[in-house]
């Protein structure tokens, strides 16, 4: 049995508009896994430019309390924001509406060529493809497949753009995205790489900063074994998504429990049995086992994050005393 | 290839021989002698030795027998398996053409040194990994022995858990794809739309009777399932 977990804990994540000074500065208090520092919609197209001279100190500061910083860059100016933002510290670049593999293996060129020249560890920073058109769909395992840079996919659970693209409505009580969620996660799994991708609950009201609609999806994409957060876009949703992915007291002693009772099964030289109502079998054990180990790399992470968090708070102290 | 007779496939362990004598009667159209998913490692050996009174065991009872093998212990498993009386063989965790051009050839070449008729064992190939499902059109067409298809276990082999919706994560496109590809290239879709809280093809009577009702009117022709009791509500819904 594989564990489709990542090997990174990437629970929460806000998307940040790079001009707007203020939420770039502030980035790190949100206790976020991870920034996403915005070249694209948030930009306007006069201000491209002049934000592409922010990402390098950008990068530092958003990540100053434990963060992993991401770019997202623009599709059509991909050459010119790929160079502004390949910087050490930099984890990952999304490389939005990605319609062909030979975007990405361009892609994949160019960051080898500014990690040489940068100094940066090879083939370290990642590629993140959005998938938010028919053709990206259409596409889908051949994109995956392109880089070993691609180390996480799927299709995000109906985005504006895609809905656009496909002619779909974005908010009805019906799983519309079926077949290109499964187009993108199939890819994903045959692939090996870590599976982003969420449970269909139905969203009708169109509120994206819902903090308790929020932790509801996180957990439900946890109980499905989903353990990547796709990230959001108001801070209000942050806490909910750390909360909603790490494992409960209550999951990791049920684990805990599972496991017991499969080293009963196992003593007993039965493939399976039926205890208290619940299958016991091999792959109940796997799931327990997965849920320990993301519970101990979530605890980790925390302290991770804490530890910068209070490091940052600190100077602060020092700067502030004349 | 269709066989409309094949309604219920009752997955049984080849390491319990009581569960072989009942299985036998128990009313499947088909009894699926396991090998790989019902039997620990250190039972594999009495298993194997274990087929060949199954297959005849089940043959008496009226049902055909199939066998289910590990495509990674092919040789071991295979010549086990193969005896006059058996009617297939299905590959479960099926990942690659190359697996099932392998079981082709082998079944070739036992079916020459048993006396059975050449292309008399039939393949069933069981897609539950996403490698298998990602290939599934060339896999099924590298032998014209496969006559039918499934997911088998894919909800525990591939760690698919329910939404809120009751549905398996994943799992209403992974049916939805394995049938249009079973029916473009003639082969049959065995399987039933399973819900939360069913489980590795295990439910009640009466959640089978709801996975199978659903599973017709999608597509399925006939499914699995690992309980006696599970066995009328798959007759009465794929007859």
């Amino acid at each position: 049995v594989t564990q489709r977990t990542s090997k990174k804990v990437r629970r929460s994540g806000l998307t940040m508009p790079i001009v707007t000074a203020r939420f770039i500065d502030n980035a790190w208090r949100r206790g976020c896994d991870f920034i996403t520092i915005d070249l694209e919609d948030s930009v306007p197209q006069d201000r491209k430019e002049y934000a592409r001279t922010l990402v390098r100190e950008a990068i530092h500061a958003v990540s100053k309390g434990g963060a992993e910083a991401f770019t997202r860059i623009n599709h059509d100016l991909m050459r010119a924001d790929t160079e502004a933002a390949v910087w050490p510290g930099l984890k990952r670049i999304k490389y939005p509406k990605t319609e062909y593999s030979s975007e990405i293996r361009e892609l994949d060129a160019i960051i080898t060529h500014l990690e040489h020249e940068r100094g940066i560890e090879p083939g370290s920073i990642e590629i993140d493809p959005g998938l938010e058109t028919a053709v990206g769909i259409s596409n889908a395992y051949e994109i995956a497949s392109a880089s070993p840079r691609v180390r996480e996919f799927g299709a995000t659970n109906g985005g504006y753009d895609l809905s656009r693209d496909l002619g779909v409505e974005m908010f009805v009580d019906y799983d519309q995205f079926v077949y290109c969620r499964g187009e993108a996660e199939l890819a994903t799994r045959a692939l090996g790489l870590g599976v982003r991708a969420s449970p269909f609950v139905a969203n009708t009201t169109g509120s994206v900063s819902d903090g308790k609609r929020a932790l509801r999806l996180a957990e439900a994409a946890r109980h499905c074994g989903l353990l990547l957060g796709g990230g959001g876009l108001n801070p209000a949703v942050v806490e909910s998504h750390n909360i909603g992915y790490t494992p409960s007291d209550e999951n990791v002693r049920d684990a805990t429990w599972v496991l017991d009772q499969y080293e009963r099964v196992v003593a007993s030289g039965e493939a399976w049995m039926e205890i208290e109502g619940r299958v016991i079998d091999c792959y109940e054990a796997e799931r327990a086992r997965g849920t320990l180990e993301w519970a101990g790399m979530c605890a980790e992470r925390d302290r991770e994050k804490a530890e910068a968090v209070e490091q940052v708070r600190v100077q602060m102290a020092r700067d502030e005393k004349p | 290839m269709y066989n409309s007779k094949h309604r219920s496939w009752l997955l049984t362990s080849l390491s319990r021989s009581s569960d072989i004598a009942q299985a036998a009667n128990s009313g499947a159209d088909v009894v699926v002698l396991d090998l790989v998913e019902l039997v620990t490692d250190k039972d594999k050996a009495m298993a194997r030795r274990a087929a060949h009174p199954a297959i005849d065991t089940v043959c008496a009872g009226g049902a055909d027998a199939y066998v289910q093998i590990d495509p990674t212990a092919l040789d071991d498993d295979l010549r086990a398996s193969v005896w006059p009386g058996l009617s297939g063989i299905v590959v479960s965790r099926t990942e690659s053409v190359a697996q099932v051009t392998a079981v082709d050839d082998l079944l070739f070449s036992l079916e020459k040194e048993r006396s059975i008729i050449p292309g008399t064992v039939s393949i069933v190939v069981s897609l539950e990994t996403a490698r298998g499902n990602q290939d599934a059109y060339d896999i099924i067409n590298a032998s014209k022995r496969v006559c039918a298809v499934t997911l088998g276990r894919a909800d525990l082999v591939m760690d698919l858990r329910p939404e809120p919706s009751g549905e398996f994560h994943l799992m209403p496109y992974l049916i939805q794809r394995l049938i249009i590809i079973a029916r473009a290239l003639g082969v049959t879709p065995i399987g039933a739309w399973w819900r939360s809280p069913d489980r590795g093809l295990l439910a009640t009577p009466e959640n089978t009777q709801n996975a199978a009702r659903r599973g017709r009117a999608i597509g399925f022709k006939g499914a699995m399932c690992l309980r006696t009791n599970q066995i009328d509500a798959l007759n009465r819904a794929y007859g």
